[in-house]
């Protein structure tokens, strides 16, 4: 009976939905060299602390905005953005920013001509400084009322993602 | 099926005169209220074959005449009881003392058992089988929620768990059938996968004596019963039917049973299903729930010594959570929680469940074998194999849903051996017993998920031994437990790259009761038990990890954490000073040292889905105590009320705040009417015509602080209930009719103990309509 109390080794899931990674690559409009706003979580739900890293953006420039999304848990990386794509109608990216003279907009349409916001447009104004966050919502009502790129709150769904990036515009 | 639990007949005397074929025969004899020794008047006789039959007079005599020499069913009814049938054979005139608990029944609903005061000092109060025939579309903890001192931990209409002064999961235990219910009890949107129609009475054990009983000792026990079969060798059965207008549900159950000498046996099935629930003011989508259970039962007598017994169940649900209330991270839940209206609140209603839903399965299969040496002696040996497979589905992406996000399966192999001698030296009785339990926990690996708790493999064994004995107007009772748990533990690490972590670890329970019962008079008793007992801590407060959906926070668990220590104190004081009026009130106080509970880390955990609160397993100091209080009046013979109240109040010693998911104080107060006589409804008799309203105060929590809870506590409410019921008899049936209305006036309402109140109302009026026909 005691022998019977050793157990087999637990089968480690392939947990393929994770996402540790997510870059939204800015490339200037004009041309120029992009920034890259990075928020990498090796761990998942794990304790370790995310590594986050920005670069200054240029006043008032226009950027396009490109989001990826990786799971660096796969060797090779997983790009989970394809997945995005194939359900865009199912998922929206929010931006809401709290640096003045900064706006973003949605650049993309799913296949019910509503926004995505795997590639968007980003203005930036005078210099100034503040915090960008980038939230991705699952099964969101796109057409609520008062849904807009800066606010996700009657959308409804839930969050996929939701990171925060310190933002310098100088 | 007709439950002779409150019905003994202590005396069947012959006298020979006639034998023969001639229709000359008689049944009589007296009716006595087993409760006040008065006899009781107005109790119908009936012989359900000639449907001749006679009611008792003041001195409660009755005499049936004319009877042929043949089997016979009486069926015995009274105002305020439930009706019996007692099978007998008629070959002689024949005598009967028949007695009726007929003062206890005044509570209707719950009655103290009376069987316990000659085995034990158990604390407990009981479903009789009527009861649960009235609220057949009500789950198990929804049923036992009738019962003071117990309240239910919902997520939504669908999951139900029950807690009993003040513990639940993991500290409760659920007797199925004898066996310790196996399965995931940990988490709180778990219910305890029984259908509780298979049983003949629930048990609530709230005292301490339960020492006989396999699980954690610290909080009460909750048996589900399956009397053996009676001695009755006709085919007997039940159908029933029902339909609620709330969720659109319908559901049936069927019973039939035979007695036979060479086989006995009894099949119980039941069918339910409903759509979605709804609020006074919009559907809760997705809670649809649809269910498949089937148990069987047989017995044989090999000899008059030996019987032999087989039972199988088999539980099958399917659950629909609201799909407004599945939220990705704390975000979310402050943006539910700033809304009237759930998210993805649809306008139509639907009877399909989508994610997030459960689907769980349970089957028990139990042998068992009992051996009388004599009147006193008697062995008894068991054994069960139960799987639990439980399956909940997220809503994910790229088809995912149909993936299960968890998916865990449970073996459980039971043994026991039982023996009891009621006289074993000098009038003491002695119940000793022996327990084994295996439990394998696997994650199924296809989830894709790191699972919340690991794959384990627990062995467990335990003893017991119980004296009591009877001295003058006292009973006494002493009980001893020792378990002993093996865990053997297999972990998934947090970090990358994944490794395997292995844990045995090792436990030593011990527990002791001694109880006393002093009868002061035949209108006061006095019962009291105390108790230590010990619970090791479960394998998800050591070892789990992750993201706990249902509350959006990530749990971690403690392999560092001891086993918890508690002692209770119950005094349970019983006044029956006439036949009319019946108070009880029960005093509990219990002290838990090394309380395990999730205490809330100051700094929320940064992830890629967001900011998430991190609660991790630890111990503390805790203490409960409180009150039930019941009473029952007779105003006259035909209007009775009823009055419960339960108070309860929880503290961590330590951090000097409340426990956290305590059940509210509540105030029930009820008022029946019930027609002596019968009355003629185009041409059909309806008999025993009730009439019941009833009210429910859920007071405020407010001795929670702010910062306890994500939101502010809800108020106190107040919901009125009414039923309607009356019985048809037929030659060889009776019929039953129930209509009762739930939250009659279609309050609004969020209550505490229920996770659904974070996003919506809770459930508005419901209409049940139910039949059923007893043969």
């Amino acid at each position: 009976m005691l022998a019977s109390c050793s157990k087999d080794d637990p089968v480690i899931p392939n947990e393929e939905e994770v996402i540790t990674t997510l870059i939204y690559t800015l490339t200037p409009d004009a041309g120029g060299t992009a920034v890259e706003l990075q928020f990498l979580d090796a761990d998942g739900d794990g304790g370790d602390a995310p590594e986050i890293t920005t670069s200054d953006l240029s006043p008032n420039t226009l950027y396009v905005g490109a989001v990826r999304l990786l799971n660096e848990q796969e060797s090779p990386a997983e790009d989970v953005t394809t997945e995005i794509m194939e359900e865009n109608e199912d998922h929206q990216f929010f931006y809401e920013t709290t640096v003045d003279g900064l706006s973003v907009s949605y650049d993309d349409l799913d296949s019910n001509d509503q926004p995505v916001g795997i590639r968007t447009m980003l203005q930036t104004g005078d210099e100034g400084s503040g915090m960008l966050t980038i939230t991705l919502r699952h099964e969101p009502n796109k057409s609520a009322d008062g849904v807009v790129i800066s606010d996700p709150s009657n959308a409804g769904g839930e969050t996929d993602i939701e990171v925060r990036f310190p933002i310098n515009v100088q | 099926m007709f439950s002779k639990y409150w019905f003994l007949i202590i005396g069947l005397l012959v006298s020979v005169e006639v034998v023969g074929q001639q229709c000359e025969l008689n049944i009589s004899g007296y009716v006595i209220d087993s409760g006040s020794d008065e006899p009781l008047e107005y109790v119908n006789i009936i012989v359900s074959e000639t449907g001749t039959g006679a009611t008792t007079d003041s001195t409660g005599f009755f005499r049936i005449n004319d009877l042929c020499p043949e089997e016979a069913h009486l069926v015995i009814s009274h105002i305020g009881c439930e009706t019996q049938q007692v099978y007998i054979n008629v070959r002689r005139d024949t005598v009967l003392t028949l007695l009726m608990d007929h003062s206890e029944n005044l509570l209707h609903d719950v009655v103290i058992t009376g069987e316990a005061i000659d085995k034990s000092t158990q604390i407990s109060q009981v479903i009789t089988a009527q009861v649960m025939a009235d609220q057949i579309d009500k789950d198990l903890s929804n049923m036992l929620e009738g019962i003071t001192g117990v309240s239910v931990l919902k997520n939504g209409s669908g999951v139900a768990k029950p807690i009993i002064h003040g513990l639940y999961g993991n500290r409760l235990s659920i007797l199925n059938n004898g066996v310790l219910q196996s399965g995931q009890q940990w988490g709180n949107d778990h219910s305890p996968e029984i259908d509780p129609l298979i049983a003949q009475k629930i048990r609530v054990i709230k005292g301490t004596a339960a020492l006989e009983y396999f699980g954690s000792q610290l909080g009460g026990v909750i048996l589900i019963d399956v009397d053996r079969l009676d001695e009755e060798p006709h085919l007997h059965g039940r159908l029933s039917y029902f339909y609620e207008t709330n969720g659109r549900a319908h559901g049936t159950n069927l019973q039939l049973q035979q007695y036979n000498p060479k086989l006995s046996w009894k099949l119980n099935g039941t069918l339910k299903k409903n759509g979605d629930r709804s609020s006074p003011n919009y559907f809760l989508n997705n809670t649809g729930v649809q269910q498949a259970n089937l148990a069987f039962q047989l017995q044989k007598s090999i000899s008059p010594k030996l019987e032999l017994s087989l039972y199988g169940s088999t539980f099958n649900s399917e659950i629909g959570i609201l799909r407004g209330s599945h939220i990705g991270n704390i975000t979310d839940l402050q943006t539910a929680l700033a809304r009237d209206e759930p998210f993805f609140t649809e306008p139509e209603f639907s009877y399909g469940i989508e994610a997030p839903r459960q689907v769980v399965s349970h089957h028990l299969l139990k042998f068992s074998g009992k051996y009388v040496f004599d009147d006193d002696r008697i062995i008894e040996v068991s054994t069960a194999a139960q799987l639990n497979d439980r399956k909940e589905y997220d809503v994910r992406r790229s088809g995912r849903t149909e993936i299960p996000a968890l998916f865990l399966r449970q073996g459980n192999l039971f043994a026991q051996f039982k023996y009891r001698d009621l006289d074993i030296f000098r009038n003491w009785g002695m119940s000793t017993g022996l327990q084994v339990d295996l439990t394998d926990n696997t994650n199924q690996p296809e989830t894709g998920i790191l699972p919340l708790i690991p794959d384990y493999r627990s062995f467990k064994t335990g003893a017991f031994a119980l004296f009591n004995r009877r001295i003058n107007k006292s009973f006494v009772d002493v009980g001893l437990r020792y378990d002993q748990v093996f865990q053997n533990v297999l972990a998934i690490s947090s970090t990358i790259p994944r490794e395997i972590i292995r844990y045995d670890n090792g436990f030593h329970n011990f527990s002791a009761s001694f109880g006393w019962q002093y009868l002061w008079s035949k209108h006061f008793t006095v019962s009291s038990n105390i108790g230590v007992a010990m619970r090791n801590p479960a394998i998800n407060e050591l070892y789990s990890v992750g993201v706990h959906q249902g509350v959006s926070g990530i749990e971690e668990g403690d392999p560092d954490l001891k086993s918890e220590r508690s002692i209770k104190a119950v005094v349970s004081l019983k006044w029956k000073p006439t036949p009319r009026l019946y108070v009880e009130s029960l005093f509990y106080y219990q002290e838990i040292s090394d309380y395990i509970y999730l205490r809330p880390e100051e700094k929320f955990r940064l992830t890629v889905r967001g900011a998430f609160p991190v609660f991790i397993y630890d111990q503390t100091d805790a203490q409960i105590y409180g009150m039930d209080f019941t009473a029952g009046y007779e105003l006259s013979p035909t209007v009775s009320s009823k009055l419960a109240y339960s108070y309860i109040r929880a503290n961590d010693l330590e951090a000097n705040i409340e426990l956290i998911n305590i059940p509210a104080n509540n105030l029930n107060a009820s008022l029946q009417y019930e027609m002596k006589e019968s009355i003629s409804l185009i041409g059909i008799q309806l008999d025993k015509c009730a009439f019941t309203i009833d009210s429910k105060w859920i007071f405020r929590k407010d001795e929670l602080l702010s910062d306890q809870d994500f939101t502010a506590v809800p108020d106190g409410y107040q919901l009125l209930n009414a039923k309607l019921s009356f019985d048809v008899s037929l030659p060889h049936a009776r019929l039953r009719w129930l209509l009762r209305i739930d939250n009659m006036l279609d309050q609004s309402y969020r209550d505490y103990l229920n996770r659904q109140r974070y996003f919506a109302d809770d459930l508005g009026r419901n209409v049940v309509l139910g039949l059923n026909v007893s043969f």
